[in-house]
């Protein structure tokens, strides 16, 4: 059909939206790692202001309409309460390290292992299972609650839920591919005041979330070499580690921007951290924690089974120590590692003692 | 087969445990606890994928979900836990039986607007054009914010035993991360900038829709969803570079999978809810009439029309003639997915909207 069509008659336009925009003339150009968040924060449209009236959902640097319904509720609305510096590089950085439980795991390496230490294998995923939601949840929560002015670390937060989804599926495909099943839950991840999910600061939340929680965690997964039986659970824990190295930088680095920037918090925080200390060795959502099931099974793996009890014991107990050293180094690193020299913290007196 | 089993202490002892010495002896009750031993899922050809898992009682999946804590489907719950308090906890409030599949799908074919996108392609445009392609990429990245809030609104609130729903939200909550920043990147990437914020009366429709989730997908996956799709076929069709191409096809993706988990859990929801037919049928009534409010904004029009003519000069011709056809192809789209789900509008059907129905079509 090549006929001409006959369009209707001219209509009158608008066009007077043309004269509303926001800052014009930008150029943002791809850097080595092409069009990053990093590469657009030009102009006016990379500075995001300290208190956001921003209640109507556009995007920043838009021109607004005096007309607009407020209808974004966002409970966070100061920078301090979320920012991060580098929230555009970790991002990105998720965006190109995503996997894939299905096909990036190489499932067909599991083969039949002892009872006693399928068993071990299946009550740790079963936990892992249980408890890495809680990762996703929670955030999902504070995005919605956060106002798009700080699009980047709600990005951040958006690429942490989908990557603790795939962390809840791999553990439950672990449970199920190997003859084994599902176990006992913990029940650790309940809604109990102090909790991560009941927090209604965000600092506090990610205080407990990202620094301690997803911190004990991230040490685990990284000597995950010491507990796989093979190369699929040694890519489990490989991948999922990657993953939490950012969820905890996320928290190491927001804990930053609020040190420097919101001093009159700083006693606030510190009494998070106190909760989170205590929390990390209760060992409710931390497998190499106190006496639970998951640690059991965790000291089961590490010693090869069961009659080696306590060789997975002093493992576990040199990973305790371990997790305890790199919370202390990440909550130095933010500027609240005073407590670790004044005596606030228990968590130096403990490992001076174990040492000795 | 075990029962629930009693919460215990994290640890067991009277005196203060120093916690980088002490080694209890393990007392190993867990071992043995499970309602299923003996399961062996074995990776396909595509691997090891989500559905794969539902076998035996691992894959029976209740009508109600009373369990308010993260007791994963099949695991041995304990009893006396606190609730974490999930509020959707009926299957047919949340349910499609393509959520695992979507799921995967969706991480199969992921993108990064950053490095996926030839940005290089992107050349000067009239400026015009320029102007009405960074007005559309405003309003569609402000859609995007709304599929994000939307969704992590709810998901959190869904019930731990229909988790492949959970995660396959997780996965559209992404993808509209994804979105909100590639329709940014273009807009700040070619001499332009952002234009004006949306009209936002769909916007505010999606977002107070919070009588349950099968409200939402309707306004954001059938009504929201199905009209951005389809301008999105549009804009590839008007491409100016390679660039535009593959953000527009690649979003295109995103959107279907989007409209295959909110078609399938409508359809779920209404044949397994008395009175669903009727409730989506009334959702409708109103969702259309603020659409058609909407719709009466010129701006998101006007932006389009100059890019489908290319420029001002036609626009109130050939551009307004083929945003018509577009909003002919959205309509005949919407109603013929309601139809199959066994909703005929004709009652209250907006005669704005009716107009449409034969424009463009084939
Ligand atoms: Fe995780
Ligand atoms: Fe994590």
């Amino acid at each position: 059909m090549s006929e001409a069509r006959v369009w209707p008659a001219e209509a009158d336009l608008d066009l007077g939206w043309m004269k509303q925009r926001g800052e014009w003339g930008m150029k943002a150009t791809p850097s080595k790692q092409g069009l990053t968040l990093a590469d657009i924060q030009i102009g006016s449209y990379g500075d995001p202001v300290d208190r956001s009236d921003n209640q109507t959902g556009r995007p920043r640097g838009a021109a607004a309409r005096p007309n607009s319904y407020r209808i974004g509720g966002y409970a966070v609305v100061n920078k301090s309460e979320i920012w991060l510096e580098n929230a555009s590089f970790l991002y990105e950085e998720a965006l190109q390290r995503q996997w894939s439980s299905a096909t990036d795991v190489p499932w067909h390496t599991i083969k039949p292992l002892r009872d006693d230490i399928e068993q071990a294998q299946c009550q740790l995923a079963t936990f892992l299972t249980e408890v890495e939601f809680v990762a996703g949840d929670v955030p999902a929560r504070w995005i919605s609650n956060t106002t798009p002015d700080y699009f980047e670390p709600r990005q951040c937060l958006l690429a942490q839920v989908m990557d603790e989804s795939r962390h809840m599926d791999v553990f439950r495909k672990r449970a199920l591919a190997n003859g084994g099943g599902l176990m006992l839950t913990s029940g650790g991840t309940a809604g109990v005041v102090g909790s991560i999910d009941l927090a209604r600061d965000f600092t506090e939340m990610s205080s407990r979330l990202h620094i301690s929680g997803e911190g004990a965690v991230l040490t685990i997964f990284r000597m995950g070499e010491l507990m796989a039986y093979n190369d699929a659970e040694k890519a489990i824990y490989r991948l999922c580690a990657q993953d939490e190295a950012r969820h905890v930088a996320f928290g190491v680095m927001h804990m930053r921007y609020m040190h420097e920037t919101a001093p009159e918090r700083h006693e606030e925080i510190q009494c998070y951290l106190d909760e989170a200390e205590r929390q990390i060795l209760a060992g409710s959502q931390n497998p190499a924690g106190n006496q639970t099931d998951a640690s059991e099974a965790l000291a089961i793996l590490l010693g090869g089974g069961k009659d080696k009890y306590d060789d997975g014991l002093n493992k576990l107990l040199a990973i305790r120590k371990r997790q305890v050293q790199e919370y202390i180094k990440r909550v130095r690193s933010t500027g609240f590692g005073a407590r670790f020299d004044n005596g606030r913290s228990q968590l130096t007196e403990m490992l001076n003692q174990a040492a000795a | 087969m075990t029962e629930k089993t009693a919460a215990k202490p994290a640890a067991s002892s009277d005196r203060p445990v120093d916690p980088m010495a002490d080694r209890p002896a393990p007392n190993l009750k867990w071992m043995g606890i499970t309602h299923q031993w003996g399961t062996r899922v074995k990776p396909g050809k595509h691997g090891l994928r989500l559905g794969d898992l539902n076998v035996g009682i691992y894959g029976e999946v209740p009508a109600v979900w009373n369990d308010q804590t993260r007791n994963p489907r099949g695991a041995v719950a304990r009893r006396g836990i606190p609730p974490v308090g999930y509020a959707i906890r009926d299957k047919a409030d949340l349910w499609a039986d393509s959520a695992a599949d979507m799921y995967e799908e969706a991480i199969q074919r992921r993108w990064a607007p950053a490095v996926d996108v030839p940005w290089a392609s992107i050349a000067p445009l009239p400026d015009a054009v320029e102007q009405a392609v960074c007005q559309v990429m405003t309003e569609l990245s402000q859609y995007a914010n709304v599929d994000v809030e939307a969704v992590t609104h709810w998901q959190h609130q869904m019930a731990y035993g229909y988790h492949e729903v959970k995660q396959y939200l997780a996965t559209v909550s992404f993808d509209a991360a994804r979105h909100m920043e590639v329709f940014r990147k273009r807009a700040l990437c070619n001499g332009g900038g952002l234009g004006l914020e949306g009209p936002g009366e769909v916007n505010r429709m999606i977002l107070e829709s919070r009588g349950g989730w099968t409200e939402t997908v309707l306004y954001l996956f059938l009504m929201r969803g199905l009209f951005t799709q389809t301008l999105l076929r549009y804009l590839e069709q008007h491409a100016h570079n390679h660039a535009e191409r593959a953000i527009y096809t690649n979003c295109i993706e995103d959107k279907a999978r989007h409209l295959t988990y909110g078609i399938d859990h409508l359809w779920y929801a209404i044949n397994h809810q008395n009175d669903q037919k009727l409730i989506v049928n009334q959702l409708c009534i109103i969702g259309e009439r603020i659409l058609v409010r909407e719709l009466k904004d010129p701006v998101l029009r006007e932006a389009l029309a100059i890019i489908f003519a290319g420029g001002i000069e036609h626009a109130s011709g050939k551009g307004i003639a083929t945003y018509e056809q577009m909003l002919g192809d959205f309509v005949r789209r919407y109603l013929d997915t309601l139809k199959w789900l066994g909703v005929e509008r004709t009652i209250l059907f907006p005669p704005e909207l009716a107009g449409y129905v034969g424009k463009g079509a084939r």
